[in-house]
C-alpha cells in the first residue's frame, strides 16, 4: 500500500504547488499576498468551510471515539448544526463589521471595537495555540497513521517534516489565497471519501454491517444510547462513568465546545475575507448542516462497525480488494489533518505577523516588505509546528486540549462585536479570565501542572462528564453579565453604539418569524442534542405512548439522530434565507473609523525594547548609510567646481 | 464573468479542478476495481462519476457566466479519443475474457459520455446552434458573400 499512498500524497503537494506558482503569478499585488484583497471567491469558503469543522474535530479522533463508545459519540456531530448555525450569524455580522469599520483581521475587529489591547493579544495567542500545539498535535498523528499504512518505511518523525514541508511551500509561495483555494479541493476530497469508503466497505465486506453488526465497543460502555442526562462523575482520571462519558449534557457541552473552529482566529479570518455573494448561506445550510453533518451521522457507524481494530487494518483489507479504495480510508484520516494543519497553521501566521509585526513593531513596512514579512514568518511558523509535532507529541497534544475550550471563551466578546451592544470591554475581560482559568484547571494542562507542583485535585477532566468549555463559559457568561449590568453608562460605549448603529443601516435581515424561529431553536437544542436527546435511547423502538416493541431493525437513537439532523438543517435554512444571514452585499455600506487613528509608527515601549536589543548595529548601519552620501555629494561638488 | 480578470479566470480554474480533482480519484477506483473482476456495475459507476462531474463543470460554467475553455475542450476530446483507442487495442489484443468482461460496459460508457455532451449541448445551445458548431462543411466558404443572412451566411 506504500507506494500509491505516496503517490497520492506527493500527486496532491503536487497540486498545492501548482495553485502557489499560479496565484502567486497571477497576484501581481503584492499586498494581496495576506488577505486575498478580501475578495475570496464564495466557492472556495462554502466547501472549505465543512471541511474545517470536520477536520477541526479531528476526523482520526472521532473514528476512535465512535469504535470506543458507539453512537453515543456519533451523536456529537448532530451538533453540527449548530456549528454551521454559529458560524452563520457569526461570519455575517463580522463580515458586516469589517467592511463598515475597516476591521481587517479578528484581533483588530476586537481590539478596536473595545478600545483594548489586551484583547488583541488574546487573540493573537489563541491563534499561536490553533497555530503551534494544536497543528502539531494533528501532524503528529497523522504521522503515526502514515508510519503505520507504510510499515514503518516512512518513520513519525520524517512523515511530520515530510508533511510539514509539503504544507509550508505552498503557502510561503502562494499566501492566503493559494491555501484557500488549494485547501477547498482537499475538502471536497474530504466529503466523497467519507460516504464513498463506507459505502464501498459495505458494499465489498463480507457478513453483515451496522445497524446487524454492533459497534464493538469495551466492555460496560452503552453503544446504542446515551448513559443519562449527567452523571456524578469526578471527571476523567479520577473516576469512570458507568455507560460512557457521552452523557446528554456531555454530549451538548463538547457539540459547545465544537463552536470553537469557529472561533478561532483563522476562520473568523476566513469570514473576513470572503467577497460579497450568497456563500454564507450555501455554506452553512447545504455543505456544513446538511451534507457534512450528514456524511458523519449516516457514515461514520457504517464505517466504524467495520474496523475494530483500527483504520489501518480495515484500509489493509480494502487494499486487497482494491487499491485505491485502501488509499481512500487513509487519505480520509491524513486529508483530515492536513487540512487543518495548514489551515490553522496559515492562518495563525498571517495573522500574528499582521497583529503583531504590522501592527506594532514595524508598521512602515511596503507592501513587499510585508509580503517578505509573511513569508519568513510563514516558514518560521511551519518550522517550529513541524518541530514540536516531531520532537514533543506529548507536550503538543496537552497544550492542544485547551485550544478548542479556550476559544470558546471568545463567544461573549464576539457577540458584544456581532450583536449586543451592552457587552463591555470590562465584563469580556473579567469573564474570559475567569473562563480561561476554568477551563485550564479542567483540562489536563491544569490538572498535571498543579498536581505535580502542588497537591491532588479533587476533580479531573470534564467533571460531571461536562466539557471545559461549558465550565469556563458558564462562569465567563455570569461575569460577562454581572459586570455589563453595571456598566451599561461606561463612557466607552459611544464606540460601540457608532458600529452598531452603522451596522444596523446596512442591516439585510428581515425581522419577522424570530419569536417562532428562536422558539423551535431552543426546542431543536433541548431534543437534539441537549438533556432531551436521552429520550432518543428508546423512544423508536419502545414508544412511551404504547406498550408494543417497534422491529425497527437499526437502533433508536441512530433514528433520532437522522430525525434531528434533518429538522436542524430546516432551522439553518430558515436562518439563512427567511431571516436573511446567508447572504451579504457591499452596496450602500457608508464606512466609519472606529476608535483611534491607526498608529504609523512603533509605541514607544516596543521600539525602547527593540532598542535595547538592536541599538548597536542599528547606530552603525545608521553611520556606514549617512557618510556615503556625504561623501559622494563632496566629491561630486568637487569635480564640479 | 463578462470580462473576468486573471484573478477570476484563476479562481474558476481552481473550482473546476477542485471538482475534477476528487471525482478523478473516485472514477479512477471505480473503474479499475471494474476492469479487474468486480463486473460492469462497478464501471457503471465510473462513468456515473464522470457524468456527474462534467454535470458540476457546467453548473460552475451557467453559475459564473462562462462556457469551456479551449484548453478543457482539447484535454476532454484528448482523453475521450485516448479512451477510445485504448478499447479498441483492448479489443484488438487483449484475451477473449478481458474482452466479454470490458468491451460492453466499457463501450457503453464512452457512448453514454457522447449522450451527456450532446444533451448537454442541445440544452446550452438549442438543436440547430448544437448542430452548427460541427457543421464545418459550411464554414469552408471562404468568399464573403457566403457571410450573407440571405445566403445562409451565420459568421
Amino acid at each position: 500500500m506504500t507506494t500509491p499512498l505516496l503517490i497520492t500524497l506527493v500527486l496532491l503537494a503536487l497540486y498545492g504547488l501548482y495553485f502557489a506558482a499560479r496565484v502567486a503569478r497571477t497576484d501581481a499585488d503584492p499586498g494581496t499576498f495576506l488577505d486575498a484583497g478580501q475578495a475570496l471567491p464564495g466557492w472556495s469558503v462554502m466547501f472549505l468551510l465543512p471541511g474545517i469543522v470536520m477536520a477541526g474535530y479531528g476526523i482520526d479522533r472521532h473514528l476512535f471515539l465512535v469504535g470506543r463508545f458507539g453512537l453515543q459519540a456519533t451523536h456529537v456531530t448532530v451538533g453540527f448544526v449548530l456549528v454551521a448555525i454559529a458560524a452563520l450569524l457569526v461570519f455575517n455580522r463580522l463580515w458586516l463589521a469589517t467592511r463598515v469599520a475597516n476591521l481587517y483581521t479578528p484581533g483588530e475587529a476586537l481590539g478596536r471595537y473595545y478600545g483594548s489591547v489586551a484583547l488583541r493579544v488574546a487573540v493573537m495567542a489563541l491563534g499561536l495555540l490553533f497555530a503551534l500545539p494544536f497543528a502539531a498535535d494533528l501532524l503528529s498523528s497523522a504521522a503515526r497513521i502514515l508510519e503505520a499504512a507504510t510499515d514503518g518505511i516512512i518513520p513519525r518523525v520524517a512523515g511530520v517534516w515530510l508533511i510539514a514541508f509539503s504544507l509550508a511551500i505552498p503557502a510561503i509561495v502562494g499566501g492566503w489565497r493559494a491555501t484557500v483555494l488549494v485547501l477547498a479541493m482537499e475538502s471536497i476530497l474530504l466529503a466523497v471519501l467519507l460516504p464513498g469508503v463506507a459505502v464501498f466497505t459495505e458494499m465489498t465486506s463480507q457478513g453483515d454491517g451496522f445497524p446487524s453488526l454492533p459497534i464493538q465497543v469495551a466492555d460496560g460502555v452503552l453503544w446504542d444510547r446515551i448513559p443519562g442526562v449527567l452523571q456524578n462523575s469526578a471527571g476523567i482520571g479520577k473516576s469512570v462513568p458507568s455507560g460512557g462519558i457521552f452523557t446528554a449534557v456531555g454530549i451538548a457541552s463538547t457539540v459547545i465546545a465544537a463552536i470553537g473552529i469557529i472561533f478561532s482566529p483563522a476562520t473568523l479570518y476566513l469570514g473576513q475575507t470572503v467577497r460579497a455573494g450568497r456563500a454564507f448561506g450555501v455554506s452553512t445550510v447545504w455543505m456544513t448542516g446538511g451534507f457534512a453533518t450528514g456524511a458523519m451521522v449516516l457514515a461514520v457507524p457504517l464505517l466504524v462497525a467495520r474496523m475494530p481494530d483500527g483504520s489501518v487494518a480495515l484500509a489493509d483489507d480494502l487494499f486487497a480488494i482494491e487499491p485505491l479504495a485502501g488509499v481512500g480510508l487513509l487519505l480520509l484520516n491524513l486529508v483530515g489533518a492536513l487540512l487543518a494543519v495548514s489551515f490553522f497553521v496559515t492562518g495563525g501566521a498571517v495573522l500574528v505577523t499582521r497583529e503583531l509585526l504590522f501592527a506594532y513593531l514595524l508598521p512602515s513596512l511596503s507592501d513587499r516588505q510585508q509580503r517578505l514579512a509573511a513569508r519568513i514568518a510563514l516558514g518560521f511558523a511551519y518550522f517550529i509546528m513541524a518541530l514540536m509535532a516531531a520532537f514533543s507529541p506529548f507536550v503538543s497534544a496537552v497544550a492542544a486540549s485547551v485550544a478548542l475550550p479556550l476559544s470558546v471563551q471568545m463567544l461573549p466578546a464576539i457577540l458584544g462585536l456581532t450583536f449586543f451592544r451592552w457587552i463591555s470591554r470590562g465584563a469580556v475581560l473579567a469573564g474570559m479570565t475567569i473562563g480561561v482559568l476554568i477551563v485550564v484547571f479542567t483540562e489536563p494542562l491544569g490538572l498535571i501542572l498543579f498536581e505535580a507542583l502542588f497537591v491532588e485535585l479533587p476533580w479531573g477532566r470534564w467533571p460531571l462528564t461536562i466539557h471545559s468549555a461549558v465550565w469556563g463559559l458558564a462562569f465567563n457568561v455570569s461575569f460577562v453579565l454581572l459586570a455589563s449590568g453595571v456598566t451599561l453608562r461606561a463612557p466607552d460605549r459611544l464606540e460601540r453604539d457608532r458600529l452598531h448603529d452603522a451596522m444596523a443601516t446596512h442591516q439585510m435581515n428581515n425581522a419577522g418569524g424570530r419569536g417562532l424561529l428562536w422558539t423551535l431553536m431552543l426546542l431543536w437544542g433541548f431534543l437534539a442534542y441537549g438533556p432531551g436527546a436521552i429520550l432518543g435511547n428508546t423512544f423508536f423502538s419502545r414508544p412511551i405512548f404504547t406498550k408494543v416493541e417497534a422491529g425497527l431493525g437499526v437502533p433508536s437513537l441512530w433514528v433520532w439522530q437522522i430525525l434531528f439532523w434533518l429538522f436542524g438543517v430546516v432551522l439553518v435554512w430558515w436562518l439563512a434565507y427567511r431571516v436573511g444571514f446567508g447572504q451579504t452585499s457591499e452596496d450602500g455600506i457608508k464606512p466609519i473609523q472606529l476608535g483611534e487613528a491607526r498608529a504609523k509608527r512603533t509605541p514607544d515601549w516596543l521600539a525602547a525594547g527593540l532598542a535595547r536589543v538592536a541599538e548597536r548595529p542599528a547606530r552603525l548601519g545608521a553611520r556606514r548609510y549617512s557618510a556615503e552620501p556625504a561623501k559622494g555629494y563632496a566629491k561630486r561638488a568637487e569635480r564640479s567646481g | 464573468m463578462a470580462n473576468p480578470n486573471l484573478t477570476d479566470r484563476l479562481d474558476r480554474h481552481a473550482l473546476v479542478m477542485a471538482i475534477w480533482t476528487p471525482a478523478a480519484f473516485v472514477v479512477i477506483a471505480l473503474l479499475h476495481m471494474g476492469m479487474t473482476g468486480g463486473g460492469g456495475w462497478w464501471i457503471a459507476a465510473g462513468f456515473a462519476g464522470i457524468i456527474s462531474a462534467f454535470a458540476g463543470h457546467v453548473i460552475v460554467n451557467t453559475v459564473l457566466k462562462t462556457g469551456f475553455t479551449a484548453g478543457e475542450t482539447a484535454l476532454g476530446v484528448f482523453a475521450f479519443a485516448v479512451a477510445l483507442v485504448a478499447l479498441l487495442l483492448t479489443a484488438l489484443l487483449a484475451s477473449p475474457d478481458v474482452v466479454d468482461r470490458v468491451f460492453i460496459p466499457v463501450g457503453l460508457g464512452l457512448v453514454s459520455l457522447v449522450i451527456a455532451v450532446v444533451v448537454y449541448m442541445v440544452i446550452a445551445f438549442g438543436p440547430r446552434k448544437a448542430f452548427e458548431k460541427f457543421d464545418v462543411i459550411r464554414d469552408n466558404n471562404l468568399r464573403p458573400a457566403s457571410r450573407l443572412p440571405h445566403r445562409g451566411g451565420r459568421r
